[in-house]
């Protein structure tokens, strides 16, 4: 049996979810991971840009910041922002977004702003950044989180990003061109969205993680199908090519067996 | 030096005394232009930023971050500036705690994969910074709209999110119309004119003409749209080595008021192609920044009591600056 961290599994998910010759938009953080595991996997013709404007990204070495000279070497293309979620994402080009998020609800609209109240919050969050416009214009979204019952609202401190807003019909209606979330992917399960209703079910659990304590720390009545599959591990290959990517632990290493 | 930031001049046949008389404005038999000096010192600049100036920020993330003017705010005492920009870290983290600047329009503040801003946290709890959030898209259309002159600019995000109504610096933060051509809904975002703009650059003239190497972020849109531009260069180069590769030339001159030459003015952040960020001393600001005690240890010792950059870099030394040079064939 291969021995891995609950992080890995994340990062493998989240590579699952791309397919070959995609345009991806990734984050910092485990997305960078996911993307990366993608292209030297099953995906070799992904192509993956950073907002900062790093585009068709081939790095090396591992990337701190969006804007991080790491992700200039062998790329492209570096150009500027206008150009990365102006012409690209807002343009409509991009197949699939990362992102992360402190508080989703159930429809995947997302908080990466303010926890508490907005004129006297209690932690002040990064912000949208590139986040709702990638959420905005993106073919589809994956959400990648540590699963915590308090990120699974009823009611979110802020909308920052939009996911399915209040169900069917009412991104079009406000001319949103993205589909947006498909997948959320946690260290406990994966999550995806009812096409009919645009509600988040269960999809999957990771190995060794029970459909009752999923649906025990999610703030909001879960849908949950009758047989829930048991999320494939990843495999030997897969695990030498992450870390590989990531060989000092600075995001793998935070994970636990 | 580095060899990637001079793969232009590598390609062009060496610049002799007998070449240029034969591509120089004599060698046309036209009068010599006068080529204008915009150098300033870094304390003159900042100088010349009032208290309660509104400032465009340059840089992007890890990028190019104003980091030594951001200090020599600090040194002179600014206070009430107004910010606005994509996504800045470290530099808008000391600024904020010194009390420089306390009102952002930002898409992004945190020290991204090290966390969240550690000031930026007390002084929220303080209940002294004020916010009007937009997404980082929206920020660069707002500046691309200043420089184009016009009221504002369209964007198809922002909508349905709860930046467009949760306001606290502006009424006119953003509004939704529905599209005169085709009724369906779009935001307006107000454009940015700002009364500084302020970025960092790998090369500059004397006149301004600026060469960026890299990602751009949104800087190109700052220093057209902004009323006084200040460029931070790493390093100054002739006027001749910018017209003997003109397409190498990001922002022409003629938008660029000063130029203020600051070799390691993004430390501890990183230059494209010049040198990397200092991930230890980065560390150690997380760590010390968590209680105020530790930031005001911080801004002393790191800040003011260095007096200016050039004691800075003294302060950093010779040996750690030169460990953090780019690899030429990596640029970081």
């Amino acid at each position: 049996m291969v021995e891995y961290t609950s992080t890995e599994m994340m990062a493998v998910c989240g590579a699952h979810a791309v397919k070959d010759g995609e345009r991806v938009f990734a984050g910092t953080g485990l997305p960078v991971l996911g993307a990366m595991l993608a292209k030297v996997t099953h995906a070799p013709n992904a192509i993956i840009i950073y907002e900062g404007g790093n585009v068709d990204t081939q790095n090396k070495d591992l990337a701190l910041s969006v804007a991080d000279s790491r992700l200039g070497y062998r790329a492209a293309a570096s150009i500027g922002l206008i150009e990365t979620l102006g012409f690209l994402m807002m343009g409509g080009k991009v197949d699939v977004g990362f992102l992360g998020a402190a508080q989703i609800d159930e429809f995947g609209n997302i908080n990466t702003s303010y926890i508490g109240d907005f004129d006297a919050p209690k932690v002040r969050l990064p912000g949208s950044g590139g986040g709702n416009d990638i959420a905005s214009s993106a073919g589809r979204i994956i959400l990648m989180f540590t699963h915590d019952a308090r990120k699974f609202v009823k009611k979110l401190d802020y909308l920052t990003s939009p996911g399915h807003l209040s169900g069917p019909g009412s991104r079009e209606k406000l001319g949103l061109i993205g589909g947006g979330p498909s997948l959320v992917v946690t260290d406990k399960c994966q999550m995806d969205f009812d096409p009919d209703s645009k509600r988040i079910r269960l999809k999957s659990v990771h190995p060794g993680v029970t459909v009752d304590w999923v649906k025990e720390n999610v703030m909001f009545d879960l849908s949950i199908g009758k047989d829930v599959p048991i999320t494939a591990e990843p495999t030997k290959h897969e695990l030498e090519k992450l870390r590989g990517l990531d060989p000092q632990g600075i995001y793998l290493a935070k994970g636990q067996k | 030096m580095n060899t990637r930031l001079s793969t232009k001049q590598a390609f062009l046949p060496p610049f002799t005394a007998n070449s240029a008389s034969q591509f120089s404005p004599g060698g046309c038999n036209m009068i010599e232009p006068t080529v204008e000096d915009k150098r300033i010192t870094l304390e003159e600049a900042v100088k010349k930023v009032h208290d309660g100036a509104h400032i465009a920020w340059g840089g992007f993330g890890y990028q190019r971050p104003p980091e030594a003017f951001a200090m020599e705010l600090i040194r002179q005492k600014k206070r009430n500036l107004r910010i606005y920009t994509c996504g800045s870290e470290h530099d808008l983290d000391i600024l904020t705690g010194a009390e420089v600047c306390l009102e952002y329009e930002v898409a992004f503040f945190a020290i991204e994969a090290l966390g969240l801003a550690p000031n930026l946290r007390r002084r929220i709890k303080e209940g002294k910074v004020k916010f009007e959030d937009y997404s980082n898209l929206a920020m660069a259309l707002r500046f691309l709209g200043g420089a184009l002159n016009v009221p504002f600019m369209p964007i198809r995000h922002m909508i349905g999110s709860d930046m467009l109504e949760k306001t606290q610096l502006r009424k006119d933060k953003a509004k939704v119309i529905d599209c005169p051509f085709t009724g369906n809904p779009v935001v307006l975002l107000p454009s940015v004119q700002a009364d500084f703009g302020v970025i960092c650059a790998q090369k500059a003239d004397m006149q301004g003409n600026v060469q960026l190497y890299g990602i751009k972020g949104e800087d190109n849109e700052i220093v057209r749209g902004s009323k006084t531009t200040i460029v931070c260069a790493e390093e100054i180069i002739s006027n001749e080595e910018i017209r003997r590769a003109p397409d190498l030339t990001a922002i022409p001159g003629l938008y660029v008021d000063y130029v203020v030459e600051v070799p390691f003015g993004s430390w501890p952040m990183q230059v494209y192609g010049l040198y990397d960020y200092d991930l230890p001393h980065l560390q150690m600001y997380m760590q010390m920044c968590k209680t105020e005690e530790g930031w005001q240890e911080y801004m002393n010792e790191w800040i003011l009591d260095v007096g200016n950059h050039k004691g800075l870099l003294k302060k950093i030394g010779a040996k750690r600056l030169k460990e953090l040079r780019a690899d030429p064939e990596f640029g970081y």
